[in-house]
Formats: structure tokens, C-alpha cells, sequence
């Protein structure tokens, strides 16, 4: 029976609260943002190959008109990595994909990228478009990296997935099979912060919904 | 049935709503244009029916804003255009009434036939019936003699319901009349009660005198949105019902389900990101793309509306399901 009472252990910090802080020593707010859901889509999404990519330089420059206070705002980091499964198929794609008898899981994994973004940051249509923008720049360069499908399947199922890979590409000229699409992460501030994060794809124009 | 209206169409305005009278200008616009409109008449001795709604048509005044752009339609003030009522001859009177009788005994006349025609059609198929089901009866009869040592009375002959008794009903006494003698008795013809919903065959066509068109509704900031989706054949209906600004359909709503929630934002205009989950999850739960987008140039950048419409971009945003 203790009459006096042990000071209790102060808390540990989480393991992501220490990431967090030892990796944003910048002090830029956005990177805490960016880190944790880096963090969250590595292991709660399982998601491999996980990259940062800094765009700060090339929304900034682009627009001179920009006021300071929106420019600071601008995404300036996006992430990107392979998910484990596929996140989005156009409805006319998987139209195609079940017409060939084509699984998803047979096609090779495919690099998506993530717009970071935290409850409360402001946000426009000038700084979806940006990210977008910068997109473009990143997505060129990353076709460069073609991910060779070492697997060895069936000849047949070969013939079939190469054709869906020339479809493909003719789709994305004509965007038959949507647009440049990217995921909108949002993490949650306030209430306590408890680390959710919510993802949306969002793709560029009018794109037709899936069949839900 | 495709007939073109007398171009510019003329849209009413009347106490701040643009409006449309004329059948032949809504399903032409509707056919043509893409324009649905919203249908708002009631029946006066009815109003609180407000299901199966006629007659007039409200346009959102984004709709009168592209008709108008696209020279199609011209926007006149319907208390204007009805002055020349009171000057009206009274020659030119007496014959317009004589002419709206006329059509109405047109109408009768119409109808009356058509009553005939579906007459003479059932009667017909009751004929047509009467006469398998006696080839049935004596093809019945000749088998059961044929087997009637083997079982006797098999089944009884289904032949005596085929009496007419829902096809005539309310007109049994002319039916059985026009049966026995063949031939149809016309009723003492009356004239139906035309109401004309516009106003021009007694007054002239009021786009005759262009220079008493109102100039271009007032649109919303939203409208370089309106007007590019509309430029890239979506249909497109007040948002309302599903908490935007406008629901997006590829087709004419009779005949597609809609693909996009859209609601609008000025490029620069600051949003709460809980506003995309909102519309994002919105969509998602009722299938339906939220479509968000904006022109880039705002209203003090360019002269005319037309010039942001160019600079719309959009983005179509759903749940991920992660």
C-alpha cells in the first residue's frame, strides 16, 4: 500500500511522433504532414518503393503573380510508391480487363503518386492544378524506369497482357481510360490528431465514375 | 415531329425567372441544345399536384446565358411584349376566337377517330380470339371423340370467359350497338376548349423586334463551369437534390444516370479540405463522380464571361476505398 505516490513515467513518445522529429528538423510544417503519411501508407497500406519528391521549386517559379501567402501554401512535397494492390481501374478499362479474362493481379504493379495534405492547410483549385502540373514533369521521367515482368507465365497470358499494355497506351493518348489521376492523402489535425488518413483519387477533367 | 422553332427562341422574363411557354421551343431545346429545364406549371384547380408538373419551363439563368450566347434564344420582358394586347383590332379578335374553335373541333374530330380505330382494333381481336378458340373447341372435340372410350370428359372447354367485359368499359351501350349494326355512331360533336400556351399567333412573334430584348442574364460565378460542361455534351440540372451546384448527366437524364455532383470555385478561392471529403463521399455514396473546377482568370481579369469559360479546369475526385 503506497501512501505516497510514484511520480508516474512520463510517456514515450510514438514511434511516429519520433520519426516525425528527428525528420522535420526543417521546421517546415508540411513536412511532418508529408512524413506521416509516408509513414501510414508504409505500414498500414503496405505500400514499397516510397519516394518523396520535392516540388517547391517548380510550382513556385512558374507563376510571378502568385501572392507570398499562397505560394508558402502550395503543395511542395508529393509522394509516390507501388501500391500492393491496385487502387483505381476506370470502369472501361475493367470492362476490357473482364472481356480478355485479364486479373488485376496479373498486370505489373504501377508507381502512384500522393498529393500530402493535412485537415485545416488551406486549399484551392490553383494549388490542385500545381500539383498536377508538377505531376506532368515527374511522370515523364518516371516512365524512363520500365519495370521489367520477370514472372514467367503461360504464353497465352503473355500475348494477352501485352495487348493490354498496347491498349493501355493508346487509352492514355486518347484518355479513354482516364487521366493523369494521383491520390489526395488527408490526415487529420485537431480532435487530438489520431493519425488517420483518408485517401482520394482525384484525376484531371470530366472522368466517368466507377460502378461502386 | 422534328420541327425548328423560329429562331432566336423567345425566353420570357418574368419577376427575375426566365421562362418558356411554347412545347415545340422546350423539346426542340431539349432535342437540339441539351437544355432541360425545369418544368414548373401546376394545374390551377389542383396546385398541390406537384409530381407530373407541365408547362411553363424555368431555365436556370445559366441555361438563358448559353442560349443566348449560342444566338439561339433572346431574353424578352414579358409584360413588354403583351402591350399591343389592348390595341389589338377587333376583327383581329373575333377571328383569332374563331380560329381556336376550329382547332378545338380539329381536336374533337381527332380524338373521336382514334376512339373509332381502337374500337374497331378490339374488336377485331375478340373476332380473332372467338374464331381460334372455336377451331380450338372443334380440334378439342374431334380428339376427345377420338379417345372418348379411353377417358370421357377430359376437361371442360374454356371457351365461355372470352366475353368482353374490361375492354369497353364506360361504352358498353355504343359498343354493342356499333357490333350489331357496324357502324360507328358519331356523339354530338363538341368542340374541345383550346388554351393556348403563347401568346403569338394574336400578337406578332415578339423576336420580331430585336430591339426590345433585355440584355444577357446575370450568371452565378459558377457559370464558366456550367458553360464547359455544357460545351462538352453533359446535360446539366440545379444541384439541389444532391447537395451541389449542378448534377452532370452524359445524356438526357430520361435515358442516363448521372455521372458527376459539380460544384464550382474561383481559382484562388480558399476551400476547407473537408469540403473534397464532403463532396468526395457524397458522390461515392450515390455513384456519381464530385466533379470540382473553376476558371483560372476571375471576373476582373477578362471582359466578357465567354473568356473564362476557356480557362476552365477540372478535376473529378472519388473515394479510394483505402
Amino acid at each position: 500500500m503506497a501512501s505516497q505516490q510514484t511520480p508516474l513515467p512520463s510517456l514515450e513518445p510514438s514511434a511516429l511522433t519520433k520519426l516525425i522529429e528527428s525528420a522535420s528538423a526543417s521546421g517546415n510544417p508540411l513536412a511532418a504532414t508529408t512524413i506521416q503519411i509516408l509513414h501510414n501508407l508504409q505500414h498500414q497500406h503496405l505500400w514499397t518503393f516510397l519516394q518523396i519528391h520535392d516540388i517547391s521549386t517548380t510550382s513556385n517559379a512558374t507563376d510571378p503573380n502568385t501572392p507570398d501567402s499562397i505560394a508558402f501554401n502550395d503543395p511542395q512535397t508529393l509522394i509516390s510508391g507501388i501500391p500492393p494492390h491496385r487502387v483505381y481501374t476506370h470502369p472501361d478499362e475493367q470492362l476490357y480487363m473482364l472481356d480478355k479474362g485479364i486479373a488485376e493481379d496479373d498486370l505489373r504493379p504501377e508507381r502512384l503518386f500522393v498529393i500530402p495534405t493535412a485537415q485545416g492547410q488551406k486549399w484551392s483549385l490553383r494549388r490542385m492544378a500545381a500539383a498536377f502540373d508538377s505531376l506532368a514533369a515527374l511522370e515523364v521521367s518516371e516512365n524512363e524506369e520500365a519495370v521489367s515482368s520477370n514472372e514467367s507465365v503461360d504464353p497465352e497470358k503473355a500475348k494477352k497482357l501485352d495487348e493490354y499494355y498496347e491498349r493501355k497506351e493508346r487509352a492514355r493518348e486518347t484518355k479513354e481510360w482516364g487521366t493523369r489521376r494521383a491520390l489526395l492523402a488527408m490526415t487529420n489535425r485537431g480532435m487530438g490528431g489520431e493519425g488517420t488518413v483518408v485517401y482520394y483519387v482525384v484525376q484531371e477533367g470530366d472522368v466517368k465514375p466507377r460502378q461502386n | 415531329m422534328e420541327s425548328t422553332p423560329t429562331l432566336p427562341i423567345p425566353i420570357s422574363y418574368v419577376s427575375g425567372r426566365y421562362l418558356l411557354f411554347s412545347v415545340d421551343a422546350v423539346t426542340y431545346l431539349r432535342r437540339e441544345h441539351n437544355i432541360c429545364g425545369v418544368l414548373i406549371g401546376t394545374l390551377p384547380q389542383i396546385p398541390q399536384q406537384n409530381v407530373f408538373l407541365g408547362l411553363p419551363l424555368e431555365l436556370m439563368p445559366e441555361e438563358a446565358r448559353v442560349l443566348v450566347d449560342k444566338d439561339v434564344a433572346c431574353i424578352v420582358d414579358e409584360a413588354k411584349a403583351h402591350d399591343g394586347m389592348r390595341s389589338l383590332l377587333e376583327e383581329d379578335r373575333r377571328q383569332y376566337l374563331r380560329d381556336l374553335e376550329s382547332q378545338g373541333q380539329l381536336a374533337m374530330r381527332i380524338l373521336a377517330d382514334r376512339k373509332d380505330q381502337q374500337r374497331e382494333q378490339s374488336l377485331k381481336e375478340i373476332d380473332e380470339k372467338k374464331a381460334k378458340g372455336l377451331a380450338a373447341k372443334a380440334a378439342k372435340a374431334a380428339k376427345a371423340a377420338a379417345d372418348a372410350q379411353v377417358a370421357p370428359e377430359s376437361s371442360p372447354a374454356p371457351t365461355e370467359k372470352e366475353e368482353p367485359n374490361s375492354i369497353f368499359a364506360g361504352e358498353d351501350g355504343t359498343s354493342s350497338l356499333s357490333r350489331t349494326t357496324g357502324i360507328s355512331t358519331p356523339a354530338p360533336q363538341q368542340a374541345l376548349g383550346i388554351t393556348p400556351t403563347t401568346s403569338y399567333p394574336p400578337l406578332p412573334h415578339p423576336v420580331s423586334a430585336s430591339s426590345q430584348y433585355l440584355p444577357k442574364p446575370e450568371v452565378p460565378l459558377s457559370y464558366p463551369l456550367f458553360a464547359h460542361l455544357h460545351s462538352r455534351g453533359y446535360f446539366l440540372s440545379p444541384g439541389l437534390r444532391f447537395g451541389c451546384q449542378y448534377v452532370a448527366y452524359p445524356g438526357d437524364p430520361l435515358r442516363f444516370h448521372s455521372h458527376f455532383v459539380v460544384v464550382s470555385a474561383e481559382w484562388d478561392q480558399e476551400m476547407d479540405l473537408m469540403d473534397i471529403v464532403n463532396g468526395g463521399r457524397l458522390g461515392t455514396g450515390v455513384k456519381k463522380g464530385f466533379l470540382l473546377g473553376g476558371p483560372q482568370k476571375r471576373r476582373d481579369e477578362v471582359e466578357s464571361e465567354a473568356d473564362r469559360v476557356d480557362t476552365v479546369r477540372t478535376f473529378s475526385i472519388e473515394w479510394a476505398g483505402m
